[in-house]
């Protein structure tokens, strides 16, 4: 399990986050919504260890998180930002393959590598350059080095069965609808495998149909969390989104036929 | 599932390479290597006094056992030709492969030590201590010993890459436009400071100077040699090892750390290694500039920008290219000695612009 307890932010005067804790259970698909600035990222962030909390901390298997040695922290959770530039000439495969660097082991698993790239739809671009692509290409790009970070949960050894996490940070603002959907269906099928799954996600309607949790967050804590049911309640919509009241209705709405 | 993704796009071209890019790399290091050895042949051969295969072996191998110099042609294979060749070859990697690496941690192509002011900072450095070691800075003289020269070189380096760091970068990212005219302040700075010191010098040390902002590999002998190991061979070889952080580096300091290393620490230990590598190498041979942008630019657009490949080849290509500049230097207007760095500006100048070209063509 990845558990965080109690997590403050600040920046300068300013909470990021107050008192929040969250708990991600093994094969479990968590969204996480809410508006601009409600903190979403921050908490992500410190779920995967990249910033450190003032008071409370993150537990993965009951050990804090900066206690685990880095390359071993990266066998367990892979990270996908929003976007990643690269001002070098790299091609995807060997952006791919860069997934394998915690384990150093990036020759013997070039065919995780192919099927990855074949899974987010990128293997036939696998020779061009990664900054020629564009924006929702290199997400998908982006999403096969994540998985192939994971990997090993598809191949159920025996003697390694500890659970991965994927903590992805709107990792489809880019894509279209019809990659939008094949995306999370990608990452759910992992969820399947027993990776525990966190998305920050700015689509209700794509939260509402993929999701197994939601927690909805605003002004830097949870406001509201539950089955995707919430997302087909429009008064909750209205306080978590401060959306008008005919348009929570209408989401509300979309998100029943989901 | 997936709607248009697979079916589009797999079995296209499945023509199925998985080692791909192994065989190239292969052929490009044994091509590199050969071409290392007729450089390193050639600047033996190549003076204003005929040098034959026979003496050069000859000389190699009175070298390797240790016997004196045997003859005048022996003395000068001995004692000019082949530390001189040594020494291009050391300081040739040492830089190119410095200049791979701060561009590796700057994300930045243009991210040359020299561009920067660190090579200018080690330099000035180096004169201050020349100048003013019977004075100001006679205590450093006495507590460094033999090795005065290069460390307070490093120290500058090192300085001048820290302030360019904490300028250049502003919230994790780094700002190109501030980092090269940071460079550039940097460099005026430098500049001045040796100019007054120049003023302070007498006829010797001035002699001494004027090699110094032209950078030359004349002044090169066995003591030399060896301290230059010492201070250029350890950061290599971390350098060399550290392919892997620096290639997911290329993707941001976030994923780096995502994907397990610990970013800070890599990258404070690779530019201390950079500035230990410029800072004795101005030390020793005075400002050599453009190797560290040349090489690894040309190698990227041949093999791209993974630093398990970039690194090695960077080392063969910057130590063959330093030794075809130098014989040049001692070539044409022999026997005056021209001074290596003009000979790389030359080279370098023009690469340098054509680099800016393309990239203003990429932001258009």
């Amino acid at each position: 399990m990845l558990r965080a307890n109690n997590l403050v932010v600040r920046a300068g005067r300013k909470t990021l986050l107050h008192p929040t804790s969250i708990a991600l259970k093994a094969g479990e698909c968590v969204a996480i919504l809410g508006p601009n600035g409600a903190g979403k990222s921050t908490l992500l962030s410190c779920l995967s260890g990249e910033r450190g909390s003032e008071v409370g901390r993150v537990f993965l298997d009951d050990v804090a998180l900066d206690e685990w040695r880095g390359s071993e922290r990266a066998q367990r959770i892979a990270v996908m930002p929003q976007s990643v530039v690269l001002a070098f000439p790299m091609t995807v495969w060997q952006v791919v393959a860069l997934g394998r660097s915690p384990l150093g082991d990036e020759t013997q698993t070039r065919h995780w590598q192919k099927e990855a790239m074949q899974k987010t739809g990128v293997w036939a671009l696998r020779d061009r350059l990664y900054p020629s692509l564009s924006g929702g290409e290199q997400q998908r790009v982006q999403l096969a080095r994540v998985l192939v970070q994971i990997w090993e949960v598809l191949t159920h050894s025996v003697n390694d069965s500890a659970p991965r996490y994927l903590l992805l940070d709107e990792c489809t603002s880019a894509l279209d609808p019809a990659h939008q959907h094949a995306i999370m269906g990608v990452v759910r099928d992992f969820a399947q495998q027993g990776v525990g799954v966190c998305a920050v996600l700015h689509d209700i309607s794509l939260a509402a149909s993929w999701a197994d949790r939601v927690v909805i967050m605003k002004d830097g804590a949870i406001s509201a969390q539950g089955s995707s049911n919430i997302l087909r309640d429009a008064s909750a919509l209205e306080t978590a989104y401060d959306l008008p009241t005919p348009l929570a209705r209408a989401y509300a709405e979309q998100n029943k036929v989901w | 599932m997936m709607p248009a993704m697979q079916t589009s796009h797999t079995h296209s071209n499945d023509s199925e390479t998985v080692e791909r890019g192994e065989p190239s790399f292969v052929r490009l290091t044994s091509a590199l290597v050969g071409l290392l050895i007729v450089t390193f042949a050639l600047a033996l051969l190549t003076g204003p006094m005929s040098i034959t295969i026979g003496d050069v072996v000859t000389g190699i191998s009175r070298t390797l056992q240790g016997l004196g110099v045997d003859g005048s042609a022996d003395w000068v294979v001995q004692e000019l030709r082949l530390p001189r060749a040594i020494l291009a070859a050391l300081v040739g990697a040492g830089l190119a492969v410095a200049g791979a690496v701060t561009q590796g941690v700057f994300r930045n192509p243009l991210a040359d030590p020299g561009l920067i002011g660190v090579a200018s900072g080690a330099a000035l450095a180096a004169v201050a201590v020349i100048v003013l070691s019977a004075s100001v800075l006679s205590g450093w003289k006495a507590l460094t010993g033999p090795f005065a020269l290069p460390i307070a070189a490093f120290f500058g380096g090192l300085l001048v890459t820290l302030v360019i760091y904490r300028l250049g970068t502003i919230g994790g990212k780094t700002q190109v436009a501030i980092l090269l005219l940071a460079g550039v302040a940097i460099n005026v700075l430098a500049g001045a400071a040796t100019g007054v010191l120049t003023y302070l010098a007498d006829d010797q040390q001035l002699r001494d100077m004027t090699f110094w902002s032209m950078g030359s590999l004349a002044h090169g002998r066995w003591p030399e040699i060896t301290a230059l190991c010492v201070f250029i061979l350890p950061p290599l070889i971390f350098m060399l090892r550290s392919a892997r952080v620096l290639n997911a580096l290329l993707m941001g300091e976030q994923v780096a750390m995502h994907l397990g290393f610990n970013v800070q620490s890599s990258k404070r230990w690779l530019l201390i290694g950079a500035a230990l590598i410029v800072g004795s190498s101005v030390a020793v041979t005075g400002m050599i500039g453009f190797i560290g942008l040349v090489v690894p630019h040309l190698l990227r657009l041949v093999v791209g920008a993974d630093h398990r490949q970039l690194l090695p080849l960077s080392a063969l290509a910057g130590a063959s290219l330093l030794l075809v500049a130098d014989t040049l230097a001692r070539t044409v207007i022999a026997p005056a000695d021209l001074p290596v760095g003009l000979v790389m500006a030359l080279i370098g100048g023009p690469v340098f612009l054509t680099l800016l070209l393309q990239q203003t063509k990429r932001w258009q």
